[in-house]
């Protein structure tokens, strides 16, 4: 706790000391500023982790900050006035929350239409507060109004900033030792894969967009009562991309950056502005700079400058502890296709297909390049939508549902290319796949949860001859390409799933690890009786590993037999002869 | 080339001699301009004007016996960052009083900040309607531009079909409301009314519905950079034939930029011109050009009232023998003086003033007719 | 409708199109959000200025244009944007500041106020019974001849498929030979010099200060993303449908309605539709 109290106290204490060192009106100053950064703060939360950038941030600051004065405006009673505040903040973050997930459902990207979407709502309530004269008060802003609690400015009302700057800092501390920081970080560096360990990422992704707008929010309320009128410009693009460099310069992948980025723009843009006329353009060539050669801004320049002179705690190993039981459905289950097509514009990608695995064993799928074998995969866990037919597990049918729900439904899938989180190191991918499953709501506010780590893991981390053990403090990016097959799988089989889908398990492995690659699978096959579903190249593979083999031609099933008589079968020779492996 | 430094170093130099004397300078004086921002084309010259209403102050002894000197704060920037540096400049470097050039939402900002403790000029063209304490308004309020226009110009031009056409906020609706009555009482109509968003810089539909009105006038409280679009577009469709346009906010500038194909027939009303023909005038802008060289920013009446505003707070301190608000309250009522513009006289805490009628055809503005002593309906009792 | 509406919305999408172009081609092939997009429209409206300021005949507008605004956007890729391949926002955060920069230039140079050109072809002339700015005709006849020009090219030659396989896998490009790191710069170039002939195009009819990028720059983004980015068709789609609601809504309602009215269809357009109307191919 020490790494999140000691940062957090010295702030505290450096804005404590402000007024007693240089005055009221300093402080008055630097309340402004650490208003911005509060909002900073939350746009550096959402971009710094996720990857999602709002252009329009001061849609929420503007609006909460017009509902403030509006508020104050009343003189109502203290309580109710905070009461009001709360109400406003829960509201400015549930229409966040709808909005951004709504947005996000079925999507697996963060690209730019987002960030214009919110640039635009910033737009239309900045037109809107302009032209509402009668409630806005218009260009020339609403004001006449007490600050909150009838507080002096200039004096008292600092303290309460400080104290929500300082809370917010602690808070955002907080969350970035619990496993919910994991996942938000996880939607950034691999959003496909995150979806497939069975995580709503548009959740995710609107849960942290409705924070940032609450933090915006919160500095909106704040800045009514500091600054005692809100005009249009608090809720418009010019903000919003204030915001943005604020952020951007301190550092958004770090809790102090933003706030950093704020104190710092704000001051030197006050000193400067009146007596250097070129600060437009010392800023742009800051700014520039900071974007090509410190992209973590000025907070990342600082922890460098700091590691030097402290050398960083070496990273304490933590016991880990036995995740929650997972809840994915585990009872065997056919799988069966009922005549599928699947077009992809105008290419036939798979032409009713129709088949029925047993409800336990290894089926292999084959066939030549462009049979359709791994779009077969990606209709089973929804990532691609079926033309026609459906699939069936068990009684459910399961084609075409959102791929996040896959894993729920008992169906964990490893990609082509191995997919893990190549930002994260080894045992912070086996965390978030050992939540994959298991983890509750309640869980992730947990600070237990991160150390999880499920019994399926365990149990191929403890196989003698598996690789990971010793390199679970290693970042991924370091991984060879073998290594991070066995972490893949290793992450597909955490949740314990029914039915376990293999892309090439074994590309890229030497004799020695495909053959403990076929043996970890036969042991999960094994061990409850599970279905196992496997496209493989290498046909000696396909004999030890199958009881089952499908074979796929031009998206149709070509033979579904045991491997002897799929062999013999003169149909497959006949695809197989053209000389394709 | 290089025009932002050219401009800037003679008023550098004149700050320096100004600066020389520095035990004489007693009494600081905040000065807001913008120097960023939309309204930023002005900054350059309302320093210089602000800079040769402290010359001529000081030359004339002062305020109440002692030297000015002027400190300069940047508030083209949204209301709250415009907030600080005033109060930087009273809190942090001593200013006593302020004049201000800047728009109403600054203006607002900076009336709940200075809570009346502290004398504040306000200068620049504005809508009315603000009485706050220790607050005094030089600039002209649509009353003063419209009253004795819109009559005038109902018998030289015949303009008795309105349109009227602004940006959408606070200014334009107001001055429009005041227009409605005085275009009624010269036995005129209003055949339209439109307000454009500051962000659409297209007038095509506004234009076409002024031709399908029939107007013979057009009322312009469109402001900033899209007004030269918006004039531009209109002389390009041919509607400068058909309708006169008045405009409350058109200087030298604007006209600068809308060029002399685009003018014809374009008339501002305003308290001040570069091209006033009195004497006052004349040596103002000579001492202008001797202090800033002939390549200075262009006088215009947004830059002029900082100079405006300096000798009000001056005259006021001085007939009250100090600059506390209370004081200069007590004796505002009736404070004349004159200036480049003519002869003023505070009626209700707004300057009474002579108005120019000017026409801009062929891109300068030539002086029409001008009304004297002017008064604003705007009246602060308190 | 009336046929000043029509022409009105012929020249309303006209020359958001013509605005837009160089911008599909930075953002939409080159996936840089150029915020400086506006700043080259800017600078080549003063062309005329930068012209007559170096005693140049008025016929050289166009290639002192094409020189200067070339040359800074080439100055701008080598320095700057070449590392911004593939990194969307951080290109939006560099073009931003770039952007201030260009607009502290040409205030260094020409000074922050307005500055004001006659047109070529003045008056107005009489088409189908109604007055009408005669520059502007020949100003969309101009962009009309371009885009079919430009829709040809695209269509036969080989740089506009280079383009098009660097975009869509710019590793294999390399291998088969393109050269992507010129082919890029080449691109970022004549996108900028295309916003530059807009605003020398533009000229005699807008307003002329540093400033005026902006007015641009956002109203492009969302014809952009409105149409779908890569083709010439969604630009055409785009354009139509963010200036056609202005100028219809801003003449049957009100300018205030047109604007939130293109803000609101915008939203609802990146949102249902995020690949645009025409999802490119891909």
């Amino acid at each position: 706790m020490a790494s999140v109290l000691l940062p957090v106290s010295l702030l505290l204490g450096a804005l404590l000391l402000i007024p007693e060192l240089f005055g009221d009106f300093v402080a008055y100053q630097i309340g402004l500023y650490l208003i911005y950064g509060i909002a900073a703060q939350g746009l550096g939360f959402i971009w710094g982790k996720t990857g999602v950038l709002p252009l329009g941030q001061a849609l929420f600051f503007g609006v909460a900050a017009y509902l403030a004065a509006s508020t104050l405006k009343a003189d109502l009673p203290l309580v109710l006035t905070l009461a009001i505040s709360g109400l406003v903040l829960c509201a400015i973050g549930g229409f966040a929350f709808l909005l951004a997930t709504l947005i996000f459902r079925g999507r697996s990207e963060s690209g730019p239409y987002f960030s214009l979407i919110t640039l635009a709502l910033a737009m239309i309530a900045e037109q809107i507060a302009g032209t509402a004269t009668s409630i806005t008060g218009g260009f020339n802003g609403m004001s006449g109004f007490a600050s909150l609690g009838h507080l002096d400015p200039f004096g008292s009302y600092y303290y309460v900033i400080v104290g929500m700057s300082v809370g917010v800092s602690l808070l955002l501390f907080i969350l970035n030792k619990l496993p919910v920081h994991l996942l938000a970080r996880a939607v950034l560096d691999n959003e496909p894969r995150l979806q497939l360990l069975g995580f709503p990422t548009h959740v995710i992704k609107g849960a942290a967009f409705a924070f940032s707008a609450l933090l915006a929010a919160l500095a909106g309320g704040l800045f009514a009562s500091h600054q005692g009128i809100v005009t249009p410009t608090s809720t418009g693009f010019a903000l919003s991309a204030e915001l943005l460099i604020l952020t951007a310069v301190g550092g958004r992948f770090h809790v102090l950056g933003p706030l950093l980025g704020a104190v710092i723009i704000g001051w030197l843009s006050a000193e400067l502005r009146d007596s250097f006329p070129y600060w437009e353009l010392l800023m742009a060539f800051v700014f520039i700079t900071v974007v090509l050669k410190a992209p973590g801004g000025i907070a990342e320049v600082c922890e460098k400058v700091l590691a030097r002179f402290m050398p960083s705690a070496s990273a304490s190993r933590q016991a880990s502890a036995i995740a929650a039981p997972s809840r994915t459905v585990q009872a065997p289950a056919k799988l069966k296709f009922h005549d599928v097509e699947l077009k992809i514009g105008v290419v036939r990608i798979l032409n009713g297909v129709s088949f029925e695995t047993p409800a336990s064993g290894v089926v292999s799928i084959i066939g030549p390049n462009g049979a359709g074998k791994t779009s077969v995969l990606n209709t089973i866990t929804g990532n691609l939508r079926l033309t026609s037919g459906r699939i069936t597990f068990g009684e459910d049918v399961i084609s075409s549902r959102p791929v996040y729900k896959a894993l729920n439904r008992g169906i964990a899938r490893k990609l082509q290319v191995p997919s893990v989180f190549a930002s994260f190191s080894v045992s912070e991918n086996l965390t978030i796949a050992s939540l994959a499953g298991r983890v509750t709501l309640a869980d992730l506010f947990r600070f237990s949860t991160v150390r999880w780590r499920s019994s399926a893991i365990s149990k191929v981390l403890n196989h003698p001859k598996v690789p990971l053990n010793r390199l679970l403090n290693e970042p991924v990016a370091h991984l060879s390409q073998g290594h991070r097959q066995f972490l893949e799988y290793a992450m597909t089989v955490a949740a314990e799933p029914a039915l376990l889908l293999l892309d090439e398990p074994c590309a890229g492995l030497s004799p020695d690890e495909t053959a403990l690659m076929t043996e970890l699978i036969k042991q999960y096959q094994e061990t409850a009786q599970r279905l196992v579903i496997v496209i493989e190249h290498d046909m000696s593979i396909v004999e030890a590993i199958s009881d089952k083999v499908l074979v796929l031609h031009l998206g149709q099933v070509l033979a579904f037999d045991d491997y002897s008589s799929i062999r013999t079968n003169p149909e497959v020779q006949a695809v197989y002869a053209g000389g394709t492996k | 080339m290089f025009k932002k430094s050219v401009s800037l170093l003679p008023s550098a130099a004149l700050v320096a001699i100004l600066g020389s004397v520095p035990s004489f300078a007693d009494i600081k004086i905040g000065v807001l301009v913008p120097d960023s921002g939309p309204a930023g084309l002005f900054g350059p010259s309302t320093r210089n004007s602000a800079t040769l209403a402290a010359q001529d102050i000081n030359a004339a002894g002062g305020i109440n016996g002692e030297q000015i000197e002027l400190v300069f704060a940047d508030v083209g920037v949204p209301p709250a960052e415009a907030a600080q540096a005033a109060l930087r400049l009273w809190k942090g470097q001593g200013v006593q009083a302020f004049v201000g050039m800047h728009d109403s939402a600054v203006r607002e900002a900076l009336i709940g900040r200075f809570n009346g403790q502290v004398p504040y000029v306000y200068t620049p063209v504005y809508e009315g309607n603000s009485c706050a304490k220790g607050l005094y308004i030089t600039g002209e309020t649509p009353s003063q531009q419209l009253a004795p226009v819109i009559p005038f110009l109902a018998e030289k031009e015949g303009a008795d079909k309105w349109y009227l056409i602004g940006h959408d906020y606070n200014w334009p609706r107001d001055t429009n409301a005041l227009a409605k009555g005085y275009i009624s009482d010269a036995g005129g109509e209003v055949v339209g009314e439109e307000y454009l968003p500051f962000t659409v810089s297209e007038f095509d539909s506004s234009l076409q519905r002024i031709k399908e009105s029939g107007a013979n006038a057009v009322l312009i409280t469109i402001v900033g950079g899209a007004s030269v679009g918006f004039n531009v577009s209109y002389a390009g469709f041919g509607l400068d034939e058909q309708a006169i346009r008045l405009g409350t906010l058109i200087e030298e500038n604007t006209l600068a930029g809308i060029g002399p194909d685009n003018a014809d027939r374009l008339y501002s009303s305003s308290g001040y011109f570069a091209t006033i023909e009195t004497e006052a005038a004349a040596t103002f802008e000579s001492s202008y050009t001797d202090a800033f060289g002939s390549d200075a920013p262009p006088l215009n009446g947004l830059g002029q009232s900082a100079y405006e505003g300096l000798m009000l707070l001056s005259a006021l301190a001085n007939k009250a023998g100090s600059l506390d608000v209370e004081a200069m309250d007590a004796v505002a009522e009736g404070t004349n003086w004159s200036t480049p513009r003519g002869d003023n006289t505070l009626t209700g805490r707004h300057m009474a003033q002579t108005i120019y009628l000017a026409d801009g055809s062929g891109g300068a503005f030539n002086v029409v007719t001008s009304f004297d002593n002017v008064a604003s309906s705007e009246i602060c009792t308190e | 409708m009336s046929t000043v509406l029509i022409l009105n919305l012929a020249w309303q999408i006209s020359t958001l199109a013509l605005v837009a172009l160089g911008l599909a081609i930075v953002f939409g092939q080159l996936r840089i959000m150029n915020m400086a997009h506006g700043e080259f429209v800017m600078l080549g409206a003063y062309a005329p200025f930068i012209t007559s300021s170096l005693g140049l005949s008025p016929w050289l507008q166009v290639p002192v244009c094409l020189i200067t605004v070339g040359s800074i956007a080439l100055l701008m890729e080598r320095s700057i944007i070449r590392h911004l391949y593939g990194r969307m926002f951080d290109s939006l955060l560099a073009t931003w500041g770039i952007a201030i920069l260009m607009r502290e230039g040409v205030e260094l140079f020409f000074g922050r106020g307005y500055q004001s050109v006659s047109p070529p072809v003045s008056g107005t002339v009489s088409i189908l019974g109604t007055d009408y700015p005669a520059y502007r005709i020949v100003v969309i006849c101009i962009i009309l001849l371009g885009f079919t020009a430009l829709y040809w090219w695209s269509k036969t030659s080989k740089i506009a498929n280079k383009i098009k396989a660097m975009v869509g896998n710019p590793d294999l490009a390399q291998a088969v030979g393109i050269n992507t790191a010129r082919l890029s710069s080449g691109a970022f170039v004549f996108g900028c010099c295309c916003a530059g002939i807009a605003g020398l195009l533009l000229a005699p009819t807008i307003r002329i200060e540093p400033m005026m990028g902006l007015d641009y720059l956002i109203r492009s983004f969302f014809a952009l993303v409105v149409g779908g980015l890569g083709s010439l068709e969604g630009l055409a789609i785009g354009t139509g449908v963010i200036a056609g609601t202005q100028t219809v809504l801003g003449a049957i309602a009100s300018q205030t309605y047109g604007y939130l009215s293109v803000l609101t269809l915008s939203i609802l357009f990146l949102w249902l539709k995020p690949n645009g109307v025409r999802s490119s191919s891909r």
